[in-house]
């Protein structure tokens, strides 16, 4: 029984066929990256998986339990963490109240009257946990940055911290390494890595930077129009023709 | 600095250049509000040069890409197009005077249709069935969105929309192009495609000022490089010598079949 | 009598109403045709409408009527002339600099030229109010009357009308689907950053669509005075009240982009109008209602709240937001630790001294207003809660307060139980009514909340509160007593101040509580993306009902209080859905952000009016509205609100003064440039 998985989705929008009946599962502990063309319906996936979309067909289940019909609050609840291909950040906020506001939706203490009798505060221990997060994405002392004043690739390191913050059992990164160049890719990755290993979670990750895909990921989906057209180890998928004829181009593996 | 840009105030020192570069940008510094980002950052692209600019992420390169374009208006220094004063220009003149800019991220109408926003585009220097053949090659280099295009550009995949967003600017040959993050959020077999067209309007004369992330595919396609550091330049020089002057564990050139 | 003729009764009817409803529905269809040409031109829900409609109105009478100009003439000046250029003039002084601005700036900036412009209209041509004009149209006798088929009557104002409506909806569309300006038009309005990347000059386009939909506002304003009984006898900006809200749901229909829909829904809903009121019986209650005050009030809220379209309107963002500097933090956040102590020193000495000042020699006239001025910075609180915690405009906070007053009223008159009790209950009810009102407007956001609690708010006035069980009975009148509680008297006027600054400090605290901790967070998250909010499992309808009802719950203890002050509900003076918007600006412009500011609006509510403008200046009460105005324009500059640009400014100045260390907005940045920060 996988953690996450998603059974025969399928999702149309006028006129096109943006996911026909498509698998895929993530199990905790776990690597995995979802890789296609452009428009190939990757995002879309991850829209169904959280809830952002309904499906037209097809189920969504967490930890044996379907999650087709719970609201996005919920499935988040459950331990699905995400980022966003198109940043989504709490403009107005800190860097670090982004974190703060995820740490603290997800330990629960959000009650109205703890609010009200000066129990909600921020305490000393949270912030501390926000601020070493930042340190090793890189951000250390950004903490009071207004979010507006980061450039595109910090924002998405925030948006990765975010979904760390949730404590979650799955993550979702929608090409979390895009505005970052290679060396930074890298310690993304191996940040990423070390945490993964600590909190055990499982990891789908969209990427076009192939680079990181290949060396990062163990097994991989591949999505083209809509639909899936290999599964299977990182190494092998990367070789396969149909793969290449779709999305790869030219490129080769490895060459690093 | 380096080579290319002079120690001081060129416009009164030096005799006039032989070539009248198409962008130069003098001892500019540029902030957003209390927030520096620019320090006495000075370049230049001449007519049909290609340069590659470069740096970690939050480096400023966003900023002098917006600069150059007239978004941003520098807090000192000047920005010079083809030799005229547009320091305080808005940035509508500079798009007039050939130096277009695609921002980085997903730099279209979004409520518009993909039609619209390339009829928008193609229709001010263009009429009705120059619009009409402009559309039809632009379509015909990304295909994926002409498909679409009569799709809301705001629920087009990140990809798509960024084909739109180059689609706009790779039917002209415009003076200068300036492409932030260029091949951010598209696929190898696109970016690939990309970079074969812009090699292409580099021959037909323009000037490229592209910022990548991935140096391989920039450096292969420019003349030169420029390093950004902190909101300051660090290096300039030819593009061959750009991965060893940034430091190999920096840049790492792999990903890229070309390099 | 035979069931033919009955029914031939009935289709006779039907036709006629038709015929009477398509006039109404020409009225309504070029109101909210104005409504979306100008949020489709310039994306501000423009509720100064009514003001821009006025002024070229008002000036055609005057020319026209009063001094005895040509008609074509007086229309040349009155709308080719006036109008554009104060489209014009709003563009350039302050719609140009609110772009990027929040839903909620831009309705509060529209609010404040709405009560404004008419003032300073009045002010500066001498506007005589005194004298009526009369219903004169511009078009030549227009109240000849021609009978369609023979029996049906229609003027030639209406003819016209209906004429004009929908040539001008056929060019518009024209010009927004065809032509190369209409494109650009709808460019800048998604982003002018973008728009000038295409070459074109974004500040031209707009100034040129201002002008655009202004005229059209001004074409709009001489032409309903004929057809509008509220505008027949005396010109006041106010008439094109009732008309706008059955236009809103119009403009509704289209999500206030679509000028066929507008055009479409307004005829609609004239020809709906007239319907009911042939066909449906008059037996019942509810029934009743329908027909007459209630009926645009339902359908407006109705239509925003059921219609699909508008649930899934997401406007797209500019995609060059970036571009500019985030917004200036708050200044208490960015002030160094000699700098707040220096402040509270500061203003622990200010409240001392005023105490002293208030309990030892104070008169009862100034008890007074300062009473009043703590009860109305408890009922603006309630919009701390709503607009600046959770980033929503609600219209609807003075009937929250109406609700606390009538419940205080009730309970005391009624069952005799103590006024404190209920008040409490009424805080209670409204907390109630919040929570039920916020399920339908769950998924609304920005303008469209706005508009539906609008609706509700007027509802209530012109509906509810001539129900017994609601606004009280002739007979009992609306008196309130003072309370006695847990064996204190209350009744004295030092008391009864002491226990309203008690509350105030108490709601206060409360509210600074929420802000800092979960629930606040909460807020904060999805007032900046739902999306993402929801995404680390923020429960957002829960957030929405808590700020509903927490907010409703405080407007009704201050309205309570404002009862026992005044020992009786003056509804028509305070409660009023018009003084309502007032509210709004006056708390947004000084500040929503904090509780200081909402406190500040209070006391400037209060004490500004009276004390600095009549005493001082000898100002009569137009001043006092232009002033007003002049507040929400420069609020297009500050849109932190003033009280906080001020803070920000004399705190520079201070920081200076102190010449401790460097300021404290320099950016702190490890990732990159920024890490200079701000050069002293
Ligand atoms: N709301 C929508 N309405 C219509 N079509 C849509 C909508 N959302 C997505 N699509 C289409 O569905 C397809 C899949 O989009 P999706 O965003 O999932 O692609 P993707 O695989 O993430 O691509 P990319 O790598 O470019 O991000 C695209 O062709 C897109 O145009
Ligand atoms: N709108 C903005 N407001 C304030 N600071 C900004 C803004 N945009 C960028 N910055 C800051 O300017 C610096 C340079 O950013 P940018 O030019 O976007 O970097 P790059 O494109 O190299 O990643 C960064 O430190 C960033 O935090
Ligand atoms: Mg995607
Ligand atoms: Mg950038």
């Amino acid at each position: 029984m996988s953690l996450l998985a998603a059974d025969g989705i399928t999702k149309r929008f006028a006129g096109i066929t943006a996911l026909d009946d498509v698998h895929i599962a993530v199990d905790e502990g776990e690597r995995v990256g979802l890789i296609g063309p452009n428009g190939a319906g990757k995002t879309t996936l991850f829209n169904c998986l959280l809830g952002l979309l309904r499906p037209d067909a097809g189920s969504v289940s967490f930890d044996g339990q379907s999650i087709t019909r719970l609201p996005i609050y919920r499935r988040a609840r459950l331990g699905i963490g995400r980022t966003f291909q198109r940043v989504e950040l709490f403009s107005g906020s800190s860097v670090r109240d982004h974190l703060l506001f995820a740490h603290r939706i997800r330990s629960g203490t959000g009650a109205l009257w703890k609010d009200l009798l000066g129990l909600g505060l921020p305490k000393p221990a949270e912030i501390e946990r926000c601020d070493t997060l930042l340190e090793s994405l890189g951000l250390g002392g950004m903490g009071d940055e207004p979010i507006e004043a980061l450039s595109l690739g910090q924002s998405r390191l925030v948006e990765v911290a975010r979904a760390l913050m949730t404590q979650p059992r799955v993550v979702l990164l929608d090409e979390p390494s895009s505005g970052l160049d290679r060396a930074e890719t890298t310690a993304l990755a191996d940040t990423l890595a070390r945490i993964q290993t600590e909190q055990g979670f499982g990891l789908l990750l969209v990427e076009h930077d192939v680079e990181l895909v290949a060396t990062f990921t163990e097994r991989t989906y591949v999505l083209n129009f809509g639909k899936l057209i290999t599964h299977g180890p990182t190494s092998e998928v990367m070789r396969d023709d149909e793969v290449r004829a779709a999305y790869l181009g030219d490129f080769v593996a490895g060459t690093s | 600095m380096t080579d290319a840009t002079t120690t001081a105030d060129p416009a009164e020192m030096a005799p006039a250049p032989l070539v009248i570069p198409v962008l130069e940008m003098r001892h500019v510094n540029a902030a957003y509000g209390p927030f520096r980002a620019l320090f006495d950052v000075s370049l230049s692209v001449g007519e049909g040069e290609t340069v590659a600019l470069l740096g970690r992420n939050g480096a400023g390169k966003t900023t002098v890409a917006r600069v150059a374009s007239g978004l941003v208006e520098p807090t000192g220094g000047e920005v010079m197009v083809d030799g005229n004063d547009f320091t305080k220009t808005r940035a509508y003149r500079y798009a007039k005077a050939g130096v277009v800019h695609v921002p980085e991220g997903r730099a279209v109408f979004p409520d518009f249709s993909v039609e619209e926003n390339l009829t928008l585009a193609f229709s001010r220097t263009r009429d009705r069935s120059g619009v009409r053949d402009a559309l039809a090659r632009a379509f015909e280099l990304f295909p994926p969105i002409a498909q679409r295009r009569r799709q809301i550009a705001g629920t087009l995949s990140g990809g798509e929309q960024r084909m739109l967003a180059m689609a706009r600017v790779l039917v002209e040959t415009p003076r200068l192009l300036i492409a932030d993050e260029l091949s951010l959020g598209l696929a190898p077999i696109v970016t690939d495609e990309v970079y074969a067209v812009l090699a292409r309007i580099r021959d037909a004369g323009t000037a490229l000022l592209i910022v990548e992330q991935h140096m391989g595919h920039a450096l292969a396609l420019c003349d030169r490089a420029i390093l950004l550091d902190h909101g300051a330049i660090s290096w300039q020089g030819p593009a061959s010598e750009a991965a060893q002057a940034a430091g190999a564990s920096l840049f790492d050139t792999g990903g890229d079949s070309r390099s | 009598m035979t069931a033919s003729v009955l029914a031939a009764g009935v289709v006779e009817e039907t036709i006629r109403a038709f015929f009477q409803g398509l006039p109404i529905g020409a009225g309504f269809a070029l109101v909210a045709m104005s409504f979306v040409l100008t949020y489709k031109t310039s994306g501000v829900f423009n509720l100064a409408f009514g003001a821009q409609a006025f002024i070229s109105a008002a000036t055609y009478f005057e020319l026209h009527v009063r001094r005895d100009w040509p008609i074509w003439s007086a229309v040349l000046v009155a709308v080719v002339l006036v109008a554009p250029v104060l489209g014009l003039l709003l563009e350039r002084l302050i719609f140009r600099h609110v772009h990027a601005a929040s839903a909620v700036s831009k309705l509060v900036i529209s609010l404040g030229l709405l009560v404004a412009l008419p003032e300073l209209f009045k002010l500066i041509v001498d506007y005589n109010r005194e004298q009526p004009f009369g219903a004169v149209g511009i078009i030549p006798d227009g109240t000849t009357v021609y009978r369609l088929f023979g029996r049906y009557p229609v003027t030639r104002d209406e003819i016209a009308a209906f004429v004009i409506v929908v040539a001008a909806a056929l060019a518009l569309a024209a010009l927004f689907r065809y032509t190369r300006l209409g494109l650009r038009i709808r460019a800048v309005v998604q982003s002018p950053r973008m728009t000038e990347l295409n070459g074109v000059n974004a500040d031209w386009v707009s100034s040129g669509s201002w002008m655009l939909s202004s005229l059209f506002a001004g074409l709009a304003g001489v032409l309903l005075v004929p057809t509008t009984p509220s505008l027949g006898t005396v010109l006041e900006p106010t008439g094109y009240f009732p008309i706008v809200i059955s236009a809103l749901a119009a403009a509704a229909l289209g999500r206030l982009v679509s000028l066929p829909a507008a055009m479409f829904g307004g005829l609609a809903l004239g020809v709906v109008t007239t319907q009911m009121r042939t066909h449906v019986p008059r037996d019942n209650v509810i029934l009743a209602e329908l027909q007459g005050p209630a009926l645009p009030y339902v359908m407006l809220f109705a239509i925003i709240v059921f219609w699909p379209a508008i649930r899934r309107q997401v406007a797209g963002a500019d995609p060059l937001l970036g571009v500019s500097p985030p917004p200036p933090a708050l200044a208490a956040t960015s002030r160094s630790r000699g700098m707040t102590i220096y402040t509270r020193i500061m203003a622990l000495a200010f409240f001392t001294a005023v105490g002293i000042w208030t309990f030892g020699y104070a008169n009862d006239f100034w008890i007074s207003r300062i009473t009043h001025s703590v009860i109305f910075s408890i009922i603006f609180l309630s919009i701390v809660v709503f607009t600046g915690l959770g980033g929503q405009i609600a219209l609807c906070q003075v009937t929250f307060a109406a609700i606390g007053a009538f419940g205080a009223m009730q309970f005391a008159q009624r069952w005799d139980i103590s006024v404190i009790v209920g008040m409490l209950a009424g805080a209670a009810i409204a907390a109630a009514v919040g929570a039920v009102l916020s399920i339908p407007v769950m998924r609304l956001g920005g303008i469209w909340l706005a508009i539906a609690t609008l609706a509700f708010a007027l509802f209530f006035h012109d509906v509810l509160v001539k129900y017994s069980w609601v606004g009280g009975s002739l007979f009992h009148g609306r008196g309130v007593p003072r309370p006695e509680f847990l064996g204190v008297d209350f009744s004295s006027r030092e008391n009864f101040l002491i226990l309203s600054i008690a509350i105030l400090v108490l709601v206060g605290v409360l509210i600074i509580l929420i802000r800092e901790s979960s629930t606040g967070m909460a807020l904060r998250a999805l007032r900046g993306s739902e999306t993402a909010a929801e995404s680390i499992g923020v429960i957002s309808w829960r957030s929405r009902v808590i700020v509903f009802s927490v907010s409703a719950a405080i407007a009704a203890i201050g309205g309570g209080l404002l009862a026992m002050e005044e020992r009786l509900v003056g509804y028509e003076a305070n409660f009023d859905p018009q003084t309502g918007l007032f509210w709004l600006v006056i708390v947004v412009v000084l500040g929503a952000r904090t509780v200081e500011g909402g406190i500040q609006a209070g006391v400037a509510f209060v004490i500004f009016p009276e004390l600095v403008l009549h005493r001082w200046f000898g100002l009569d009460g137009a001043w006092r509205f232009v002033l007003f105005g002049f507040a929400a324009i420069s609020f297009a500059r500050h849109p932190e609100g003033l009280l906080e640009h001020g803070k920000r400014r004399s705190q520079a100045l201070m920081q200076r003064a102190f010449a401790r260390r460097a300021p404290a907005m320099a950016a702190a940045g490890a990732g990159g440039a920024a890490e200079t920060g701000e050069e002293p």
